[in-house]
């Protein structure tokens, strides 16, 4: 029964309580355990979102509605599949829906249209955020933010395909359930997001 | 070899997932193709890039308010699916007797109704008696060749009864204080008293 009180600031403690116990008992109704939750997987879902659609405040209202929907759809939840999967895969359709909505007040591109740097600065920020020290600015900012600013560049799909693989480490299979679709289609996604951010890297240092 | 085969063997190159078989379906590959070899190894080196440039996890900006503000939203989900209960009053109680006591009452008002739509035995004698503004005896006594012949008619569903031999008795006549002496009184009405006072 502990994950009833299990409070979230608990720290050590709460993150010994499984991830099973505490949909069980979100199931049942208890909050606590529900906040215990989300304060395990706001990072990793605001995490996702933001490089999707770069931009903090919508980031910041998406995740929410993200677990907003994880709420309402828990008691549905079988624990036959994965909390992770399930969970990425209302984060999907959360962005996806929000980059519909989006393309329709545009009127542009879903693509590469909507997502390109030239719409979204891939370094844009809408609230305050805490900047790493010069010397590690200088050391990170280099590979990093050329990743970053090529991720920015790439369509929907592929840059989800390459964060679920490289960023959070899903196999074909989780990838292939989380965007609702097949293990080939995500070989291939793979394989062409792969190939055209290591295009776009290499275009880059040739400028430099 | 199909496109999307060549596909799915380079990826799992890069992600290190080749089974034995792959691995030599990948080395035929690579044999014909000597480019191959360094373009997967700058692919694998870009996809650790990624891994370690790019975090995992990254706590929202505010993340307690992050957090209190979910809260509330999830309390009014709650709230919006269990509307709290309205406070019963005592009567609500009795709910169940409701339908018994209405159709109670409907039967006492058709029977009240009925009563009271029943004019007085006098009134009835009033009502009936005036037809054409012409005062008819509605009061008969038996006659003394009082006759009666039954007419039916089985397939209509309809008698008549014909009675011969009645005598009118006039209905301002107050019985109450009738005696043999009153006028007006059939002829065999007086007999019939004379013979019970006899």
């Amino acid at each position: 029964m502990a994950p009833a009180g299990v409070s979230p600031e608990a720290g050590a403690n709460e993150q010994e309580v499984p991830d099973h116990e505490l949909i069980k008992a979100c199931q049942k109704g208890d909050t606590r355990a529900f906040e215990s939750l989300v304060t395990r997987h706001r990072g990793k879902v605001y995490a996702m979102v933001q490089n999707m659609i770069k931009n903090e405040a919508d980031a910041w209202d998406l995740s929410q509605e993200v677990f907003l929907k994880v709420w309402k759809a828990l008691p549905k939840f079988e624990a036959r599949a994965k909390f992770s999967t399930w969970l990425y895969r209302i984060t999907h359709n959360v962005v996806y829906d929000w980059l519909r909505k989006r393309k329709i007040d545009s009127a542009g591109e879903l693509d590469d249209g909507v997502l390109n740097q030239s719409d979204i600065a891939a370094g844009s920020r809408t609230s305050p955020s805490v900047s790493a020290r010069p010397d590690q600015a200088l050391a990170n900012s280099e590979l990093g933010e050329r990743i970053h600013s090529a991720l920015a560049t790439l369509n929907a799909e592929h840059r989800e395909t390459i964060l679920l693989r490289e960023v959070q480490g899903f196999d074909y299979k989780e990838i292939a359930k989380v965007m609702n679709c097949s293990l080939g289609t995500v070989m291939s996604r793979l394989y062409y997001a792969r190939k055209k951010l290591q295009s776009l890297l290499s275009d880059e240092k040739r400028n430099d | 070899m199909k496109k999307e085969t060549t596909e799915e063997l380079l990826m799992k190159w890069v992600d290190a997932k080749l089974s034995s078989d792959e691995e030599t379906q990948l080395a035929t590959l690579m044999e014909e193709d000597l480019g191959l070899k360094d373009e997967l190894l700058a692919m694998k080196t870009l996809s650790e890039s990624v891994r370690t440039k790019v975090p995992a996890s990254v706590e929202p900006p505010y993340s307690d308010f992050f957090n209190s503000q979910l809260m509330r939203k999830v309390d009014l989900e709650i709230k919006s699916q269990h509307p709290a209960k309205k406070v019963e009053r005592w009567w609500q109680s009795l709910r169940w007797a409701w339908a018994p006591v209405g159709a109670l009452a409907l039967v006492l008002s058709f029977f009240a109704g009925h009563r009271v739509s029943q004019p007085s035995h006098g009134e009835l004698s009033k009502r009936s008696a005036v037809v054409g503004d012409s005062l008819l005896p509605t009061v008969y006594f038996a006659g003394e060749a009082l006759e009666a012949e039954v007419i039916s008619d089985a397939e209509g569903g309809v008698s008549v009864i014909v009675v011969n031999g009645l005598s009118a008795i006039r209905d301002d006549i107050d019985f109450a204080t009738v005696t043999t002496d009153t006028p007006h009184l059939p002829r065999t009405y007086r007999s019939s008293e004379a013979r019970r006072f006899q």
